[in-house]
């Protein structure tokens, strides 16, 4: 069998994930839109945050109408995470220089992340297949926005076709996928329930921030764990 | 204010991602915050879905919602595809607001 270029093979393994960063992308522009957000606000969302779940997280936000220091908090907390993953893919970048070390942070996601992991646990280093499956999937969720934002307003009445849930279905879906142990659905649990309890008092605005960072202690303090 | 919230989101994101491509973190952090740090994007995201199941605009779920999310998590637990998880709690919450709306 011949061996596919590091491109070709970026393209021909992740086309199922570019495919659900589409259809994720499209009721972000709608959901968008319809929260009442101008479209080059939008469009400036998936250009320069270009984080799925913050985007989401700050529309719901700005609905609530929180103030922007707590819609950056926000975001930052959602974000975190990405600190484990860079570092994780740090020592395969080091030949590159600091300016493209920094070009591929910008594009770095957890869909990037996973798929250039098992690319390197092959004993394959070309980057040119982070590279293209990173932009790749950039270019697909800035499309996947325009289109969402165009079609936004003729959707109608969103909620009776159950497009505002497209979201919560999907954090729900990332969060069950994650689930290696039972520690983690108790944390979820206990995440969602404080969240949902906060919301239900009038405090929508700080629910996420606080049920998000305080929900890990449950296992930060636990017995020692052999790590993942 | 939405442009501060967008600029100001924009760079703490990307703070964030170019921060460990530069610098080196210590090889082994502390267990605890290591183990902290693990469990914190699925508590931040399951925060996010929370309130949208069980009280979606303030008030207790009329049931769509939270059906909608039991059909995601069984969809899912089952056949691992995030997209097929989706539209089922799409389709889910559609039907069932469109029948207690009748």
């Amino acid at each position: 069998m011949r061996r596919l270029s590091p491109q070709r093979a970026a393209l021909a393994e992740g086309w199922p994930v570019l495919a659900t960063v589409v259809v994720v992308g499209i009721p972000f522009g709608i959901v968008a839109r319809q929260a009442g957000l101008a479209p080059v606000e939008i469009v400036a969302m998936s250009v320069f945050v270009f984080a799925g779940a913050s985007q989401f997280a700050m529309v719901q936000l700005f609905r609530d109408g929180a103030a922007w220091p707590v819609v950056v908090a926000t975001v930052l907390l959602i974000n975190l995470r990405h600190l484990l993953m860079a570092a994780a893919l740090r020592p395969y970048f080091e030949r590159l220089s600091v300016a493209r070390r920094l070009a591929a942070a910008y594009v770095l996601t957890d869909e990037a992340f996973a798929m250039a992991i098992s690319w390197f646990r092959r004993g394959r280093t070309e980057l040119a297949y982070y590279a293209t499956f990173a932009v790749a999937l950039y270019v697909c969720w800035n499309a996947a926005t325009l289109v969402g934002l165009l079609a936004g307003p003729s959707i109608g009445e969103p909620r009776r076709l159950g497009v505002d849930f497209a979201i919560t279905a999907t954090f729900i879906a990332i969060v069950v996928l994650g689930v290696r142990r039972r520690s983690d659905a108790l944390v979820a649990i206990a995440a969602a329930l404080i969240a949902s309890g906060l919301a239900y008092a009038g405090a929508s605005v700080v629910a996420v921030v606080t049920a998000g960072a305080l929900a890990p202690l449950l296992v930060t303090f636990g017995r020692e764990r052999t790590a993942p | 204010m939405i442009w501060l919230a967008i600029a100001g989101s924009a760079v703490v994101t990307y703070a964030v991602r170019a921060f460990a491509f530069r610098v080196a973190l210590p090889r082994s952090l502390p267990a605890g915050l290591a183990r902290y740090l693990d469990a914190l994007p699925a508590a931040i995201i399951a925060a996010l879905a929370g309130p949208a199941v069980l009280v979606p605009g303030g008030t207790f779920t009329r049931g769509p919602e939270a059906a909608a999310a039991i059909v995601v998590i069984a969809v899912v637990a089952w056949r691992r595809n995030l997209l097929a998880g989706v539209l089922s709690g799409v389709a889910t919450v559609a039907l069932l607001r469109l029948v207690l709306a009748a």
